[in-house]
């Protein structure tokens, strides 16, 4: 196994699945907690239409990636706050207006490009190291955000009207995660696809959540969960010949099943004095 | 008279098209335990939601703290301690006591700056101050309503706050957590001197201990000692004819159709 981190290829795949792994985790406990969950399934099909514009247009597949995804977590970030229609039928309106954007944007390409097909089901045996380069920026750029602005985005996604009460600004806060969850779904989308991406930003934070009852340990929980899925996934997909993104979600999906079997939650609870 | 800490001025809140409050003046001084009653839609959540600074006045003015500004950052928001309506809250959110009670000290603190160990022990002070501190790494799903009420008045307190706004703080616990929270609230008035706003539907449990009632109905329909404001010609108007008034108590039939 140890001769495979010979290969470049191999070591950008599992630097890429490492980045990836960890940013999406981290980012899940505040997707998990503010109950953004199916926001974030939109924004990645969002990417996806976003991604095949870019290719008809011959632009870089990212560019138009974020644009498309930061759109839709705004809009959809505006539609909650707003509460004038029940969000989680905006978001699957966006869901499938997006989808259909992708699938007429395919239609229009005159060719088949096996390239575009890599993001929506993800290829990370096949990340450059241009590909690898930006992930990486992005990713500092996620994690660092939420390090600097941890105590703000744990508030508002417990009571974020508590924490504007407080002081906290909280309005501009939840835009900015908004913002997180779109480059995190960016930078997501060539390792695991646009349709698996969301998966890999809930189950680790999922799973971290049936372990434990602290916020700080949950986010560490899931950052390990998601680093392991993430590079075992590379891993196995390699030395057993399968594709990478479906072998990192559903190796996740197992560690999950398993969490909520095991979890000390509903073992330990403490009597009311 | 000592400094007022609240000022309403002829002030009127509400959404385009719809009036919560209308014309409210009102001056609360400092260390005032005040109580705010009135029927479900009169205005009591607004009225704290104004305090909160979450609501500017449509007209007329309102200064807390000597402020009004409506920035979000400013320095009076952390200087008031807010106890939500229990509904509000996640049972099951994934974070311990201290944990919990930390976050009083996050609004204060400010963009990018970490919580030390000073403010931990303040938060712990803030635990111990409501009996939690020896339950502080528990989840506080975990606890019971009662306990988990106390967990946010120690949030709040956290905060090292000059007012404390409480949203029906007893509404959904059983007699004995209303009494021991109430209590509660009274002890931390007297040892802690602090200016508490208590929005609350139980007249019978608080009106023998706040300095002052608040009894709201889209305007402010009355205001002063107790006995002055819990009379039958006021309540009955306010309540409508489900008002039944014993010589020692005072039971209201709205309360029958809540619980």
């Amino acid at each position: 196994m140890l001769e495979l981190l010979a290969y470049d290829f191999m070591q950008r795949s599992l630097l890429a699945a490492a980045l990836v792994g960890a940013v999406c985790s981290v980012i899940g406990v505040f997707v998990v907690l503010r109950g953004l969950a199916f926001a974030g399934a939109g924004t990645a099909h969002a990417a996806f239409a976003g991604v095949t514009l870019a290719y008809l247009l011959g632009l870089p597949p990212l560019s138009l990636a974020i644009v498309f995804g930061l759109a839709t977590v705004w809009i959809t970030g505006w539609v909650e706050e707003k509460g004038r229609m029940k969000l989680d039928v905006s978001i699957g309106i966006l869901y499938t207006a997006t989808m259909a954007l992708a699938i007429l944007f395919l239609g229009l390409m005159k060719t088949y490009n096996p390239e575009v097909y890599g993001y929506l089901f993800g290829s990370v045996l096949s990340v450059t190291t241009e590909e690898l380069m930006t992930i990486g920026g992005l990713s500092v750029v996620v994690l660092g955000t939420i390090l600097l602005l941890s105590k703000e985005l744990y508030f508002i996604a417990f009571d974020q009207e508590m924490a504007a009460a407080s002081g906290v600004p909280a309005r501009q806060i939840f835009y900015l995660l908004l913002t997180l969850v779109a480059l995190t779904v960016v930078i997501a989308l060539k390792t695991v696809g646009a349709i698996l991406v969301f998966a890999m930003i809930l189950i680790p934070a999922s799973t971290a959540y049936q372990l434990t009852h602290s916020l700080t340990q949950m986010t560490l929980y899931s950052m390990l969960i998601g680093i392991f899925c993430a590079v075992s996934g590379v891993l196995l997909s390699y030395a057993f010949d399968l594709p990478s993104g479906p072998s990192i979600v559903l190796l996740a999906t197992s560690l999950f099943f398993l969490a909520v079997c095991c979890s000390p939650k509903r073992l330990h609870r403490i009597q009311p004095t | 008279m000592t400094h007022p800490i609240i000022r309403f001025d002829h002030a009127t809140f509400g959404f385009p098209g719809i009036v919560a409050l209308e014309d409210i003046s009102l001056t609360i001084p400092e260390s005032e335990f005040v109580g705010v009653i009135g029927p479900n839609g009169s205005g009591k959540t607004t009225l704290c939601r104004a305090v909160l600074g979450l609501m500017a006045p449509l007209s007329g003015t309102l200064r807390v703290l000597d402020c009004a500004c409506e920035e979000l950052r400013c320095h009076h928001r952390a200087l008031i301690g807010y106890l939500p309506q229990k509904g509000m809250i996640d049972r099951n959110f994934p974070v311990t006591v201290l944990e919990a009670a930390m976050m009083g000290r996050y609004g204060a603190l400010g963009l990018f700056r970490r919580p030390s160990r000073k403010d931990r022990d303040i938060a712990r002070q803030a635990l111990a101050q409501v009996g939690m501190d020896h339950h502080r790494d528990s989840a506080l799903g975990a606890l019971s309503g009662g306990q988990q009420q106390r967990v946010f008045i120690a949030r709040a307190l956290a905060q090292q706050p000059r007012i404390l706004l409480l949203d029906e703080p007893t509404t959904g616990l059983d007699l004995t957590a209303q009494h021991s929270v109430v209590e509660l609230i009274q002890q931390l008035h007297h040892e802690l001197k602090l200016t508490i706003l208590m929005i609350t539907h139980d007249i019978n449990m608080i009106r023998s201990r706040v300095d002052r009632l608040v009894l709201l109905k889209t305007k402010l329909f009355a205001e002063g000692p107790p006995q002055e404001v819990l009379k039958p010609e006021i309540l009955s108007q306010v309540y409508g004819k489900e008002l039944v008034i014993t010589d020692k108590d005072f039971v209201l039939v709205e309360d029958y159709h809540h619980h």
